[in-house]
């Protein structure tokens, strides 16, 4: 009985911790994905009116020039993925190895990923520009300047340069705090018996890296899907033509229109269902590493 | 790491080469800013590489009076601090609550609240947008607070949750016995044991949340936070580089001391879910 009353007391104060956050989770977040599912399939104005129009805003997203091109370039985007992960992989494994200054650098590779997208776009889209610094340097050596940002050919590539540059120093992080957990008895002993770099690389340092290796592919995928907002706003703006932008942002132009808010839906759904599979994974690894 | 052979340390010299111009690379924005930001802007188009020479503070004053940055820098600040500030307080007693008590369907309620993560403000901007507007919360910076809480929650209940699973349910039955209440608990052993996972939450959120651009567009249309105000600049002003210097390096620096001062905590915060905790 004593036992019961306590079993009580204790799901009571759960449920009331929990409630004010699940709510919040709700409504910003659960209720609108449902929400927006449901409006993805009426003509709604914005202003109340709404009939069930189908599969008509689909038709219209797989048919909108804008919304294929979005799509072209997020293949073009998650093509460079190996790069994430190796550059971030090398720079951690260098700095495991005790490459001199390798504190230092540790520190300082992580410093734009703490500046604000906002701010690393608007120093880029000066530094970028026809007469901006880059092109001043390459002039300096002999090269012929490139307009970076207001070519489409080289646009999507500098956007995911500075996207790349500003955040390859969190996967630098993930990598080190994997290759910490390397047993380093194991190690040593494999270099007493002779195994160079490679071979220590390949068979202790590498298979140990497997999961951290899933982690940051998951997170850079999502971040690349996601996470590119602000940089595409102040950077590009999606320009020039359609040749930078990306759901994400096609979903921000639609929504700022206001008219069509069912044909926004629509991309979001789009958007969602391009990432779901991604972030589940992440989900998963993530319940996985919390032993509950 | 001890012990390397002769070769592989040259190697290592060799490499470290490129590494030194990347984190040069990672300077240059700094150097940047504080540079044309102490430009006058006739300063900046006779030379806009070079050093500055005639160092002055007008940009400072132009982009905190005239530029309205102290109105955004208030927002950014009374924002950060009540996200931060709920986010902490919710997810230590969620966390304390997953970790340490048992209640029916705990696992799921854990998933569950970690699916979240699977929606990102993207996928919803059209009915978030609609239901900030609906509960009267647009242009308003308590809807900020809460909108930042609801996105950035699931990571922060994570976190507390695998911090306070490293600890003995033995503390909370103790505590028990003695007749403590399970609030009680929460308020003098959980949340002190916690506070080295706090802190590094703190510092996590406050990061996204000073950063952030996207919610606070579209929540804060009127008002404007730091980086929507960036952005704004960026726009209204496009050749004055000088004045737009000086707004990133008063939006940047409280960011990049905080990022000084705590290091080794985001360093740790950063890896949480990837490794094994």
């Amino acid at each position: 009985m004593a036992r019961r009353v306590i079993g009580q007391a204790e799901r009571r104060f759960a449920a009331l911790v929990l409630l004010p956050a699940a709510g919040l989770l709700l409504v910003f977040r659960i209720v609108p994905l449902i929400w927006g599912f449901v409006l993805s399939f009426t003509n709604s104005d914005g202003l109340g009116q709404a009939d069930w129009v189908g599969l008509a805003n689909y038709r219209g997203v797989v048919t909108d020039q804008a919304f294929r091109d979005s799509l072209v370039n997020t293949v073009l985007v998650l093509a460079t993925l190996p790069i994430w992960i190796l550059l971030p992989m090398l720079l951690a494994l260098l700095i495991h190895q005790g490459v001199p200054g390798g504190r230092f650098f540790r520190a300082v590779y992580f410093l734009p990923a703490v500046l604000s997208s906002v701010i690393v776009g608007s120093i880029f889209n000066v530094v970028l520009r026809f007469d901006g610094s880059l092109n001043a340097a390459l002039k300096a050596i002999g090269l012929s300047p490139v307009d970076w940002l207001g070519n489409g050919g080289t646009a999507l590539a500098s956007l995911v340069a500075v996207h790349l540059w500003s955040t390859f120093g969190m996967s630098v992080l993930i990598f080190l705090a994997g290759l910490s957990t390397i047993n380093q008895e194991m190690l040593e002993a494999a270099k007493l018996d002779g195994a160079k770099f490679w071979a220590r690389l390949r068979f202790i340092v590498i298979p140990t890296l497997r999961p951290i290796i899933e982690f940051v592919a998951v997170v850079t995928t999502i971040g690349l899907l996601t996470g590119m907002f602000g940089l595409i706003y102040v950077l590009t703006a999606g320009g020039p033509g359609t040749s930078t932008t990306l759901p994400e942002f096609l979903i921000w132009l639609e929504q700022g229109k206001l008219n069509r808010p069912g044909y926004a839906a629509a991309i979001s759904a789009v958007l969602f269902a391009l990432m779901a599979g991604v972030a589940w994974a992440q989900v998963r690894i993530m319940s996985r590493n919390a032993e509950l | 790491m001890a012990a390397v052979g002769k070769r592989e340390r040259r190697w290592l010299w060799i490499a470290a080469i490129p590494m030194a111009l990347l984190a040069l690379s990672c300077i240059y924005p700094i150097v940047f800013a504080i540079n044309n930001a102490l430009k006058t802007s006739k300063g900046y188009i006779l030379d806009r590489f070079g050093m500055v020479t005639d160092p002055t503070v007008q940009n400072f004053a132009d982009a905190w009076g005239r530029a309205r940055f102290s109105e955004y820098f208030v927002n950014s600040v009374l924002v950060t601090a009540g996200a931060v500030g709920l986010l902490l307080l919710l997810s230590s007693l969620v966390g304390f609550a997953l970790a340490m008590l048992r209640f029916p369907f705990r696992r799921l309620v854990f998933v569950a609240i970690l699916g979240a993560l699977m929606i990102p403000i993207q996928v919803v901007l059209v009915p978030f947008y609609r239901t900030v507007e609906g509960l009267g919360l647009l242009n308003t910076r308590v809807g900020l607070v809460l909108a930042y809480t609801a996105f950035f929650l699931p990571f922060s209940i994570y976190l507390m949750t695998a911090f306070y699973r490293g600890l003995p349910r033995e503390l909370l039955e103790a505590a028990r016995m003695d007749g403590a209440r399970f609030l009680e608990v929460w308020w003098h052993v959980m949340l002190p044991l916690g506070r080295p996972a706090l802190l590094t939450l703190g510092i996590l959120n406050t990061l996204y949340c000073w950063n952030d651009v996207l919610i606070s567009l579209l929540v804060l249309q009127d008002r404007r936070t730091l980086m929507v105000g960036i952005a704004a600049l960026r726009g209204e002003y496009t050749t004055n580089v000088p004045l737009l210097a000086a707004g990133i390096v008063l939006a940047a620096a409280p960011i990049v001391l905080v990022y000084l001062v705590f290091q080794r905590r985001i360093v740790g915060g950063i890896s949480v879910g990837a490794v094994k905790g």
